[in-house]
Parts: structure tokens; C-alpha cells; sequence
């Protein structure tokens, strides 16, 4: 449960971004969240909100955090099936080679934001 | 206006990750990131490990805790240069909080740094420290469920060191089943069973750093 740190970042990277546009206010955020990432989207939500509330300044007062969910798939290298893993990720459940590489699941980005 | 970035979140992590492994590169020091449950022997494991190979190699150790110098005191006792890090409620070790510990330490006096990280079986595994390798402790009496239920501890280290293994007649730990459940989360990832305590196969875990040193000196 690190989610506010992790909202600390994504508020630092936009807002880096922020200042070399004279952006000065944002509306909507857009992450895409892995299900492999560690990071919980409600949680992040409830971040993003303790963070609006405590920087009003910051933020347009409908501005909004909006999250894509990435699930996890597997491929197997062999004999390509895709699949969605259970805790056994790389096991293959045609051939069962342990051969699944994970092709989905573990990003976790900055997307987007909109501001003025 | 709508901005575009595709950024990862972590950018700012991943950085100051990267700064350490440069620095850990250019001064010949192998790092290795040990992460496990709280209780799961990490600290023990690093004591016996230093007793044992600090004739041969210069060993540093880094102490990821929320509060307290207890872990890194009992480095010190040693002999070993510590330096604590407390994340005052913080679940993990970040790679920007090892940047802060580099002054500390003389990198051409060290050849091998360990960084224990916060006991968690969940976010330690998300954050890059610039590390070499990543080991995952994991305890007898934790219990076999261990492995399935915190797969992205597992898949993402290389090494998982079975600690507490003279505790096995007492208890219903399966070694096998935990090596199938760990095959079937990362193949590439070895089980060692062993005991910091009783010394059972610490042997292997020592082969294993000396193989690691060589492999990092010729980076």
C-alpha cells in the first residue's frame, strides 16, 4: 500500500511537464494501471482525491483521475497460446512447458493529463 | 489542452536506480537487493553470511526498516559498515533512499553490498534499486502458500533462499511443492534450502555469491 507515494510521482511528473507549457491547473488525469504492478486502483483513486482535496490550487474542482486496467496475459512461447495466467504465470495451459512469458500486465503509466 | 506521456510512473525511481547501478558498475561492487516477509531471517542470514566471508571479501550492508538501528547495529557488531535507512512508515525501499545512503560508503573499499530491504512480500519487489541481483527469503514457518500467493515477489527475483529448514520435522512445509510452485511462477528463479542457524546448506548460498562476484568483476 504505497499508493500516495506513488500518486506524489505521477503528480511530479505531470507537473514537471506542466511548467515547460505554462500549464497551471489540471483537469483529468489518465493512467493504465497492470494488474501485476503492484498499485491498486481504488487506492490510487483515493490518493489522487486526498491530493485534490490538500492542493486545491492545483486542480479544477471536477478535475478527475481516470484509469485503464491492464490485465495480465501470458503467451507461451511454443506453441503460442495465449492465456490468462493463474498464480502459475509461466505454465503453458496447452502444452504445460513452462513457457509462458507475461506479454500483459505490468505497466503502469502516465498516459495523459489535461490542464491549462 | 491534453497532454500526451506515455511516462512510466516510476521514471523517477528507475533514474535514480540507474545512477546506482553506474556507480555500482564502475567500482566493481556486486549489490544484492534481499527482500522477504517480515521475521523471515534476512537479518540472521546477513549476519552468518558475513561472519563467514568476510575474510574474503569487504562486505557493506544497507538496513531498510520503518523505525529503529536495531538491524544495522547487529551488522556493525561485526565489524561490517552499516548504515540504516528508516522509512518511517514507508513499505519499501526506494532507489532514490539508496542514493542518499552512497555517501557513506567508500565503493573501492567494498565488494559486496547487501541492501535488506522493508520485510514485505508486496511492494519490494515493484521498485529497482540498481542492484545486481534480487533474493527473496522466504521461512519454513511462513508455510507452503506463500509462493502462489505473492507471485510478483517471486517472478521477479532469481534466487529464493528456503530459510529455517531445520525447522521442517515440526512442521508441514514441502520443499518439493514449494519448488514446483516456484517453477511454475519463474523457471528461471533456484530454490536453496537452508538453515542460517544450523548452517545446512549455507554452503550453497556462499558458491552462489562467490559465482556472482566473478560474474560481476568481468562486467
Amino acid at each position: 500500500m504505497h499508493e500516495m507515494a506513488l500518486m506524489g510521482d505521477i503528480l511530479d511528473i505531470i507537473m514537471k511537464d506542466a511548467e515547460s507549457k505554462g500549464i497551471k491547473q489540471f483537469s483529468r488525469i489518465d493512467l493504465i494501471v497492470g494488474e501485476l504492478s503492484n498499485a491498486m486502483p481504488d487506492a490510487l483513486t483515493m490518493a489522487f482525491e486526498i491530493y485534490k482535496e490538500q492542493n486545491a490550487q492545483l486542480f479544477t474542482k471536477d478535475a478527475s483521475l481516470h484509469i485503464q486496467f491492464e490485465e495480465a496475459i501470458s503467451e507461451c512461447i511454443f506453441c503460442k497460446t495465449v492465456y490468462k495466467p493463474d498464480f502459475k504465470i509461466s505454465i503453458c495451459p496447452s502444452c504445460h512447458m513452462p513457457s509462458g512469458k507475461l506479454i500483459s500486465g505490468e505497466t503502469f503509466q502516465v498516459l495523459s493529463y489535461e490542464g491549462e | 489542452m491534453e497532454v500526451k506521456l506515455n511516462t512510466n510512473v516510476l521514471t523517477n525511481n528507475n533514474v535514480a536506480a540507474d545512477y546506482n547501478r553506474d556507480l555500482f558498475h564502475k567500482t566493481k561492487t556486486l549489490v544484492i537487493n534481499v527482500m522477504s516477509s517480515p521475521g523471515a531471517g534476512k537479518t540472521t542470514l546477513l549476519e552468518e553470511t558475513i561472519k563467514k566471508l568476510s575474510k574474503q571479501y569487504r562486505i557493506g550492508v544497507i538496513e531498510g526498516d520503518l523505525a529503529t538501528e536495531k538491524d544495522a547495529d547487529r551488522i556493525r557488531q561485526l565489524g561490517a559498515k552499516a548504515v540504516q535507512i528508516n522509512t518511517h512508515g514507508g513499505c519499501h525501499l526506494d532507489a532514490r533512499m539508496v542514493v542518499a545512503t552512497l555517501p557513506e560508503f567508500d565503493f573501492e573499499e567494498i565488494d559486496i553490498l547487501f541492501i535488506e530491504n522493508v520485510g514485505n512480500l508486496v511492494c519490494p519487489s515493484g521498485y529497482d534499486l540498481g542492484q545486481n541481483h534480487k533474493v527473496a527469503v522466504l521461512s519454513v514457518p511462513e508455510g507452503n502458500d506463500k509462493i502462489p500467493k505473492y507471485p510478483q515477489m517471486f517472478m521477479r527475483t532469481e534466487l529464493v533462499l528456503l530459510n529455517k529448514v531445520d525447522l521442517l520435522p515440526y512442521l508441514d512445509f514441502d520443499v518439493e511443492t514449494a519448488k514446483e510452485d516456484l517453477k511454475g511462477i519463474n523457471p528461471e528463479s533456484t530454490l536453496l534450502p537452508l538453515s542460517a542457524k544450523t548452517q545446512e546448506g549455507m554452503d550453497s548460498w556462499y558458491s552462489w555469491i562467490d559465482e556472482a562476484y566473478q560474474a560481476c568483476l568481468k562486467q
